[in-house]
């Protein structure tokens, strides 16, 4: 049944006609099991109504509470680098946009120590009221932060020093650019 | 009588599918939350977890290894089993490193389709379905040095998605690579011992053409996964 070929590879003898047949099996099993299961846990579509006779709504909704852990924010997700340059003498302040409860993740490296503050200011807020959650002196921070309210969030810098300092800030979440506030 | 029969090879086949997909944090077969912050945060040269996360990549990446099974699955032969794994390392070194370094961007899913296309022209071409249906065999080394080359694209793009610090790009990426091919021998020695042993076995025919019609029919659902995913995105 098995014959060899100068590679070394034994393969199966099959008939053309159990090569169809298996092949059409392969495709049948394929697009019907992507159909009734894959599709409607991994897209959310459920064109056959099989989702539910099977209880994979449940299912998808669980994903999407692992994948998305926080409120459903209305901005996409996406990630940014950018060089913020802070002039000699003086401060400026790089922020984003984000809603109540959503993730920011960031990381950013200057290069010598500087005086920061990472804060947020409520939406709306006309009082000026802002809430700071660092407020240090590095040349770098990391990590993730899960903002407590609506609203504008980041960081202000101060270059006491006589020659401008440039800070390279990389952030990911879904939020929108708000970018420098003077 | 062939009824049973058919129903033990949907039987069969089911388990291996549900085995296949069963984690779905594999079906996304990214790169998991803690390796990301890992990749977005390390700035400098990391030889050793550069060789674990390749290394995983590799082990739980079940599209690679359902390509390395269908390459093998018909080599008993030790040096044919080496001759066919460096020609897909060969191939998927190439791409991997200088896609990274040349900044190649791919879109994912179209890649990771074509890796899905090469499980199933691997089964396919297990099932002996280009002699029997076009009369000649295409040459199966070449096969697989071309789809290690598609692969290698699918490690650079992911890769390339989290923007690794320019310092000890390439000791890092060397250090990837070498990763993968740790994870390539591990995930090759545990086929080797499941098909040494059923090679033996009398229905090791049967299994074969089961399997192999199991590999088509996986590499089709992934190719529309990512199809899909591509539509969607």
């Amino acid at each position: 049944m098995n014959k060899t070929i100068e590679s070394g590879i034994k393969d199966v003898e099959l008939t053309t006609k159990s090569l169809i047949k298996n092949s059409l099996v392969a495709i049948v099993i394929a697009i019907s099991i992507f159909y009734t299961v894959i599709y409607p846990i991994e897209f959310g579509q459920d064109p056959l109504g099989t989702g539910k006779i099977l209880g994979l709504p449940v299912l998808q909704a669980a994903t999407k509470v692992e994948t998305e852990p926080m409120n459903k924010s209305m901005y996409e997700f996406q990630k940014d680098s950018v060089d913020i340059i802070i002039p000699a003498k003086s401060g400026l302040e790089y922020k984003f946009k984000l809603t109540q409860f959503s993730n920011l993740t960031y990381k950013w490296t200057s290069e010598i120590p500087l005086y920061f503050d990472f804060h947020g200011e409520p939406k709306g807020d006309t009082t000026g009221y802002f809430e700071s959650y660092t407020i240090a002196t590095s040349n770098k921070m990391e990590g993730s932060m899960t903002v407590p309210f609506e609203g504008v969030h980041g960081w202000y810098w101060k270059n006491t020093s006589d020659e401008e300092v440039l800070v390279t800030l990389n952030t990911q979440g879904n939020y929108e650019v708000v970018g420098f506030v003077h | 009588m062939i009824l049973t029969k058919i129903f033990k090879q949907v039987f069969v086949f089911l388990a291996i599918i549900t085995l296949l997909f069963s984690c779905s944090e594999l079906f996304a077969h990214g790169v998991d939350e803690n390796t990301k912050k890992f990749l977005i945060g390390n700035d400098g040269v990391a030889i050793f977890p550069y060789l674990y996360i390749g290394a995983k990549h590799m082990v739980t990446g079940y599209d690679h290894l359902l390509f390395i099974l269908g390459v093998i699955f018909f080599l008993y032969r030790g040096k044919d089993i080496l001759i066919y794994v460096s020609l897909f390392t060969l191939g998927h070194s190439i791409t991997l490193l200088s896609g990274v370094l040349a900044d190649i961007q791919m879109n994912a899913y179209l890649i990771d389709a074509v890796i899905g296309f090469s499980i199933i022209y691997k089964g396919f071409d297990n099932l002996g379905g280009f002699k029997k249906l076009m009369g000649y065999q295409p040459n199966t080394k070449l096969a697989v040095l071309i789809f290690g080359l598609f692969h290698g694209f699918g490690l650079a793009t992911k890769i390339q998605e989290f923007e690794i610090a320019e310092n000890g790009l390439i000791s890092n990426l060397v250090a990837f690579n070498i990763g993968v091919e740790i994870g390539q021998v591990l995930a090759l020695g545990l086929v080797m011992i499941l098909l040494a042993y059923i090679r033996k076995s009398p229905v090791f025919n049967n299994a074969a053409v089961i399997t192999n019609t199991a590999l088509m029919s996986a590499g089709l659902m992934l190719m529309l996964f990512q199809l899909t995913s591509y539509a969607f995105q």
